[in-house]
């Protein structure tokens, strides 16, 4: 590949426009010389732009020869002394558009990133995911990321789809990781079975005979599945499935395993980009129904000869120790980013012994730390959740598949966000318009998955020695990642400014108001069901985290549907920092009672079959875990609501390394400046330093709940009613 | 004055009934709204009110608030007029 482009001395004198003298000189008895990728010197030779065009596009080898030629005449006759290979390639797809060969210049462009935001990114962090440290290793990634998205958007996605993206009408997540899948659920039945043996791995190890080896053998499975998906590594049942590997086990030693896990999964000295892994890991208090009746799998990849019901105690006294760990937070008594504990709260959990004890035990966790997401699964659901607030019922096919829980793992291939208020822009107060604008984001949405879906079918097609090999690895007589069980995800975000800009009021002002965001979400769901028999794809709307597309689709509008949206668009527009509201979410500084904020955002929730959640912000209030537990339990009782995480903030010394309540700009212990704010940006905990403006401006609005948030006898107690 | 609202699906093997009782009402003069919870308005509707099976009678007062329910099960005419003034 040529790089570099230097002249010789000589040629300076090459007495320019004389045709005469340019007729003398082929190619090969040009004076140039290129530097190459491949760190060596090749002569100038036309003839790879001849090759290149014929190579990469479909034109005739004619044009071809006639475009090298000029771009070579132009080259001589520039006098530049130093010429690089992507300006000759685009003066080459400059002839290509003197020609009117627009396809043939998509095909010919050269994807890469201009030197000066290299130094930028270099120097500075990336601030689209806070999860992404600043390092060489993360600067590989943002490097890596850009290639790739651009490629995502000339090559993988149609142009309709792709320019759909770049206006903002809709949002294609990951595309830095277009040939990756979304994100995964998986048991850890998997590596129990089959111990570790992954394609391209220079070892096989046997399933592991005790519970260390079997946390070594989860930690590096993920580390794996890191490299393959592009976002969430959810594991189903993680305490009941450690639980026939934990028989005798003493108390110490349990902390002691609960501790490794979580600081294993918590430091970020792993695979990609410096990232720690965003891990999920699902606890039940009780032994799922479905799982209730399989043999368990022990020590050795063998079965116990003992059901999984029989292992209940060892389950519940691995939980509650994950929750000792938690409770004590990090070195610095900061909660752990990473990984996510979710509980699912059932009906049998609350017929199962102890129940009451452990509720207490997760909201302490939950006031102290903030950790603990209380997953509600009510009914005879069953539901495994894998990001932010992306969970999947169990279907009927899926609980059988729960008799050989190894085969239970899932995917979503692909999130796409619609841009909401933008269709209220374009519908200009008529209803009629806003869901056909609607149904035809939508539409585009569907078109993308049906564009990313053949790509990565195309990539499994390699099969083990393709690029997701570890994908197509086939142990148990399918894929590992199995493409008839795929999800394909529709998000949405700015509902509440949707319905703002259409009917004039915000959901939480008026009842109207609300019903029509109802309206909204219920026309998509009708939409996407529609979609899924249509395509015979499972089509799902999602909640999408939204942590920086709700800000990337403010800034958009602001551009585009102004002066509108600056009344529209929430936060402070006068530094930047604006966001539309995330999802189907209530504005977060609406002052409502929070247990109607959660009973609200709920009724949304059984139109959201990915999966949903509120958040109770708590700023610096540590409420008591007996008035949570009662939040928590009339929540389960009295709301749809699928899920909710109650977020408290903290500060965290750079100098003194302790951490106290609340946001602040001095170290409340030695007073240093060094310090830095933690709090959950979207769906996770992490430090406000990496946030992105919108995110930011959303901080500040954030309404924490004061007014519900009272002392009694020495307590503090959150209101549930 | 009370009214009726009634959500039906239709693959439900009750709604057919619940309907019916919805025409008796009528006839009696009782404002009743069905919704289908296949089409738009009905499922917006069924959400507000967390109908999450069929048939669903919800009773309402003049202010909207709610007197009574049945979710996922059809009631008897005389169940519903206990809470209609014109039965009483």
């Amino acid at each position: 590949m040529s790089n570099v482009i230097g002249i010789k001395e000589e040629r300076k004198n090459l007495k320019v426009g004389d045709s005469t003298l340019r007729q003398e000189f082929e190619t090969t008895d040009m004076a140039l010389f290129v530097r190459t990728s491949e760190e060596s010197m090749n002569d100038w030779n036309r003839q790879r732009i001849v090759d290149a065009l014929i190579r990469e596009t479909y034109i005739d080898a004619g044009t071809a020869k006639e475009i090298a030629k000029e771009v070579e005449d132009l080259i001589f006759s520039s006098k530049i002394k130093m010429i690089t290979a992507p300006l000759i390639r685009e003066l080459v797809n400059t002839k290509l558009i003197e020609r009117g060969l627009e396809q043939a210049r998509k095909m010919h462009t050269r994807l890469g990133m201009p030197l000066y935001d290299v130094d930028q990114l270099i120097l500075h962090p990336n601030k689209e995911n806070a999860n992404v440290p600043h390092g060489p290793e993360a600067t590989n990634l943002t490097l890596a990321e850009r290639i790739k998205k651009e490629y995502a958007l000339l090559s993988v996605f149609s142009q309709e789809t792709a320019d759909a993206h770049m206006r903002g009408d809709i949002h294609l997540h990951d595309l830095g990781f277009v040939d990756r899948p979304y994100c995964s659920g998986q048991s850890l039945e998997y590596i129990k079975r089959f111990g570790l043996s992954l394609p391209n791995s220079i070892a096989m190890a046997k399933p592991a005979k005790h519970p260390e080896v079997l946390l070594a053998h989860m930690v590096k499975f993920a580390a794996a599945l890191q490299s393959n998906f592009a976002g969430a590594i959810g594991w189903d049942s993680v305490n009941l499935f450690f639980a026939p590997y934990l028989v005798g086990m003493s108390d110490r030693d349990l902390e002691q395993l609960a501790q490794m896990m979580i600081f294993e999964f918590s430091q970020q000295a792993v695979a990609r980009g410096g990232q720690a892994i965003f891990t999920d890991l699902n606890l039940y208090w009780e032994v799922p129904k479905h799982f209730e009746n399989v043999p368990a799998i022990g020590p050795g990849g063998v079965t116990t000869g003992k059901n999984y019901s029989d292992y209940l105690r060892e389950s519940q006294r691995f939980a509650w120790a994950l929750f000792n760990v938690y409770l004590d937070g990090d070195g610095s008594g900061r909660p752990f980013f990473f990984p996510k504990p979710l509980v699912h709260i059932t009906e049998k959990f609350f017929q199962t012994p102890g129940h009451f004890d452990f509720l207490h035990h997760i909201c302490e966790v939950a006031s102290e730390k903030g950790n603990t997401y209380f997953v509600l699964d009510r009914g005879e659901t069953a539901k495994i959740s894998e990001c932010c607030r992306l969970s999947f019922k169990l279907e009927q096919s899926d609980l059988e598949d729960a008799k050989e829980p190894w085969k239970m793992r899932y995917c979503a291939l692909q999130n796409v966000t619609l841009n909401l208020p933008r269709i209220a822009y374009l519908a200009k107060g008529e209803d009629t318009r806003l869901f056909a604008h609607l149904t035809e984001f939508i539409e585009i949405a569907v078109k993308a998955h049906l564009e990313k879906k053949a790509f990565i079918e195309k990539l499994l097609s390699i099969g083990e020695r393709g690029p997701l090999a570890l994908l197509a690895m086939n142990r148990d007589g399918s894929p590992y990642l199995r493409m008839h069980r795929v999800s394909y995800l529709i998000g949405m975000v700015g509902l509440n400014e949707m319905v703002q800009i259409h009917t004039g009021q915000e959901m939480h002002q008026s009842k109207q108001a609300f019903k029509f965001g109802l309206k909204v979400i219920a026309h998509m769901k009708l939409l996407v069901d529609k979609m899924s028999e249509r395509y015979g794809m499972h089509f799902v709307l999602e909640q999408t985290p939204a942590e920086s597309t709700a800000y990337r689709f403010a800034k958009l509008d602001l551009r585009y549907h102004s002066p509108q949206s600056g009344h529209i668009v929430k936060g402070d527009l006068s530094k930047g920092e604006v966001y539309y509201t995330n999802s189907t979410y209530l504005n977060n500084s609406a002052v409502l009672n929070p247990i109607e904020r959660v009973r609200q955002e709920g009724l949304f929730h059984p139109l959201i079959e990915a999966g949903a959640l509120t958040h109770i912000w708590l700023g610096e209030a540590k409420p008591s875990k007996t008035s949570l537990a009662n939040f928590v339990i009339k929540t389960f009782r009295q709301t749809q609501n699928d899920q909710i995480a109650f977020s408290p903030e903290f500060t965290t010394c750079n100098a003194c390394n302790r951490t106290s309540r609340g946001l602040r700009s001095i170290c409340s212990y030695c007073g240093s400046k060094e310090v830095d704010g933690i709090t959950r940006i979207t769906g996770y905990f992490t430090k406000l330093s990496s946030w992105n403006k919108g995110k930011l401006g959303e901080l500040r609005n954030r309404y924490r709940n004061q007014a519900y948030l009272q002392t009694k006898e020495g307590d503090t107690v959150l209101m549930a009613g | 004055m009370e009214s009726i609202k009634i959500f039906v699906k239709a693959k439900c093997p009750r709604c057919p009934a619940a309907k019916e009782i919805g025409i008796e009402l009528e006839k009696e003069g009782v404002p009743v709204f069905h919704y289908d919870l296949d089409t738009l308005d009905g499922l917006a509707e069924a959400s507000f009110y967390s109908v999450l099976s069929t048939p669903t009678f919800i009773i309402e007062d003049e202010e909207e608030r709610e007197l009574a329910s049945w979710r996922g099960m059809v009631p008897t005419l005389q169940e519903i007029k206990q809470y209609l003034s014109l039965g009483r």
